[in-house]
């Protein structure tokens, strides 16, 4: 395993008291796998990345347990120099808005090769061809010119690429991409999500691929994690998941993807709201929006349940949400 | 790029027209200037009119206007009534007010930056509430009091320094004044910077630099603080023609024989050219400077440069 988490948790002091944003999460990824991440906003799937590459805002953010295993030593364990050099050359992180992620008073060649500035010690003449590049390697045309230009003058999907390049820059084992693709038009989204995929391919990476959107999804993902309430309630091989959910919630989220033979219909949609992290219900944390709770379900936590081989359910009756298939 | 400074040069000339219009009418015709001339009697009617024949004051106002501000333009700003020329009296007071102005300056560089990033980098700690606190008090307390303040202890009581200045006013003299006339603005860009710094701290490319695995330090020099020092170098620069005019106060205290010190005599004194000459170079001056704050605005946001 590359990458191995341990029941992490993380918790934020808030106005309103602490904030559990990640309650006990585990997950991994093997070289060349892609893991995608799924969950509402709020659901920890951002928070447990940022621990994970260690840029989590501590105060307020705190980790209170669990571990990070990256190739088999514990993140959480080293020293702040030594996680630094794993940022960006290990392990680098693809953010959602490319515009406020970029320095807006930087040459994009210069921020690409800042990478191999700081962690290979080049000169800024060498840095500056590898920058070229890089950004013809995410095919961004004429990079010898434009790599003296600013974010602001790209577009949108162009500046999604130079992250990724900056990404890419040091052939990192593992790649984390928070909603990389939310900010875009659609039509970008699928060139970018196409590149990242085939990129992914080329160099053998890791990738963790935090989204929202389980169109996204089901083309790139290997296996799929699916977080509520900062916990996984239910992680699976990617076809299993679209041809039979195990978690009353993950259902939920497939029904309420738009379908075209389901044209002029209403569109289904989970009822209620995500909990507050700072109350979050005893029991099941999905008890209160779940068609199929019972008394159960407001008192016992479930563990993660193992379903079929590499897969696993934290609800009582996932055999129930299983084989009820058409409701 | 050029294009944009020929915009901004032709904007120049209405406010140059309108300011020094509004002072000249605000002397010339809310005041009298021969009035001055006879010092602290009234004037013998016969005599007043026969100064004001002379010196064109019978003309339509808008001819005095276009009298005058062609005789700036060939450099000749008129005589001041003890006969001295107003080009004379610059030409002595502006290289002192600039000596002053380059030490303020250079004192809300060095203190107030430097002050503002170590407060902005430990926001809520010991050292930012106190600094916090002494800016505040800086900037309650006038000018005036600071001043006589420094002048009373390091002048008199302890005798560091001489508490006033001699006409020459070289460097070593205007430290004390310097940092006096620089102080409220010091404290202003102690906050500036500080607030600037906090909040780009938690900018999203700040955590990208973080993400790439840059040490802290490169963190906070190449990319926090490139771009939370914008704001701070444009009030600097806007502040330098304040400073220029805004110097009467303190130079007023510590005998400083420059802008102020002059346009203070000549109000008190009613001398006209010398007040409205003086004036006129402060907006010169005012202009330029904002004309270099915003070139250098461009040229530190790349964003404003293109657009």
């Amino acid at each position: 395993m590359l990458l191995d988490v341990r029941d992490l948790r993380v918790e934020f002091r808030t106005r309103d008291g602490v904030a559990y944003a990640v309650n006990g999460v585990s997950y991994g990824v093997d070289a060349g796998e892609t893991l995608a991440v799924l969950g509402e906003s709020g659901s920890g799937k951002s928070v447990t990345a940022q621990a994970v590459m260690g840029i989590l805002d501590t105060p307020p953010g705190r980790i209170t347990g669990g571990r990070i295993l990256f190739r088999g030593r514990d993140l959480l364990t080293l020293k702040e120099e030594e996680r630094r050099r794993i940022r960006g050359a290990g392990m680098a992180m693809i953010f959602q808005d490319a515009l406020s992620a970029l320095n807006p008073v930087m040459t994009v060649g210069d921020q690409l090769g800042e990478m191999f500035v700081v962690h290979r010690g080049m000169s800024r003449k060498d840095a500056r061809a590898r920058a070229v590049e890089l950004m013809d390697r995410v095919r961004i045309p004429a990079a010898a010119q434009r790599v003296r230009d600013y974010p602001h003058q790209f577009s949108g999907g162009m500046r999604q690429r130079i992250m990724i390049a900056m990404a890419l820059a040091l052939e990192p084992a593992l790649i984390i991409a928070d909603e990389p693709t939310t900010a875009l038009d659609v039509t970008v989204q699928a060139q970018v999500m196409d590149l990242l995929a085939e990129l992914q391919r080329e160099y053998r990476m890791a990738l963790i691929l935090i989204t929202h959107d389980l169109g996204v999804v089901a083309d790139v993902a290997d296996r799929i994690a699916v977080m509520y309430a900062g916990r996984i309630v239910e992680s699976a091989p990617v076809h299993d998941i679209y041809r039979a959910p195990a978690h009353p919630y993950t259902r939920g989220l497939l029904d309420s993807v738009p379908r075209l033979d389901q044209k002029g219909r209403q569109l289904y949609a989970i009822s209620g709201l995500p909990p507050n992290l700072t109350r979050i219900p005893p029991g099941c944390s999905f008890h209160p929006r779940c068609p199929l709770a019972r008394d159960v379900c407001r008192t016992d936590d479930p563990p993660l349940y193992g379903v079929d081989d590499g897969r696993s359910s934290a609800c009582h009756f996932w055999r129930e949400c299983l084989h009820d298939r058409d409701h | 790029m050029g294009r944009y400074v020929v915009r901004r040069l032709l904007q120049m000339v209405p406010v140059f027209v309108g300011s020094t219009l509004l002072i000249f009418l605000m002397v010339n015709v809310m005041g009298d200037p021969v009035a001055g001339l006879c010092g602290d009697r009234q004037c013998d009617p016969a005599t007043a009119a026969q100064l004001r024949r002379e010196f064109g004051l019978d003309q339509p106002r808008w001819q005095q206007y276009a009298t005058y501000m062609g005789n700036v333009f060939t450099g000749d700003f008129g005589t001041a009534f003890n006969g001295q020329q107003v080009t004379e009296l610059m030409s002595t007071a502006f290289p002192v007010t600039v000596r002053l102005t380059i030490v303020a300056v250079l004192f809300e560089i060095v203190i107030g930056v430097t002050l503002g990033v170590l407060t902005g980098l430990r926001r809520g700690r010991p050292v930012d509430t106190t600094v916090l606190l002494l800016t505040l008090v800086v900037i309650s307390v006038p000018t005036f009091v600071t001043g006589l303040l420094l002048q009373l202890l390091l002048g008199v009581t302890w005798g560091w320094i001489k508490p006033s200045v001699s006409p020459d006013a070289a460097f070593g003299e205007l430290i004390v004044p310097g940092l006096v006339l620089a102080s409220v603005s010091l404290a202003y860009v102690t906050r500036l910077t500080r607030t600037s710094l906090a909040e780009n701290k938690r900018a999203d490319y700040v955590r990208t630099a973080v993400a790439k695995g840059l040490p802290r330090h490169r963190v906070v020099t190449r990319h926090l603080l490139r771009n939370s020092l914008i704001p701070v170098v444009t009030f600097i620069g806007t502040d330098i023609g304040a400073l220029m005019g805004g110097a009467i106060v303190t130079e007023r205290i510590f005998n400083i024989h420059g802008v102020g010190y002059q346009l203070y005599q000549g109000i008190l004194r009613q001398n006209t050219q010398t007040v409205v000459g003086f004036v006129t170079v402060l907006v010169l001056v005012f202009l330029v400077a904002n004309l270099l704050v915003d070139l250098l605005y461009a040229v530190l946001d790349p964003r404003i440069r293109y657009a």
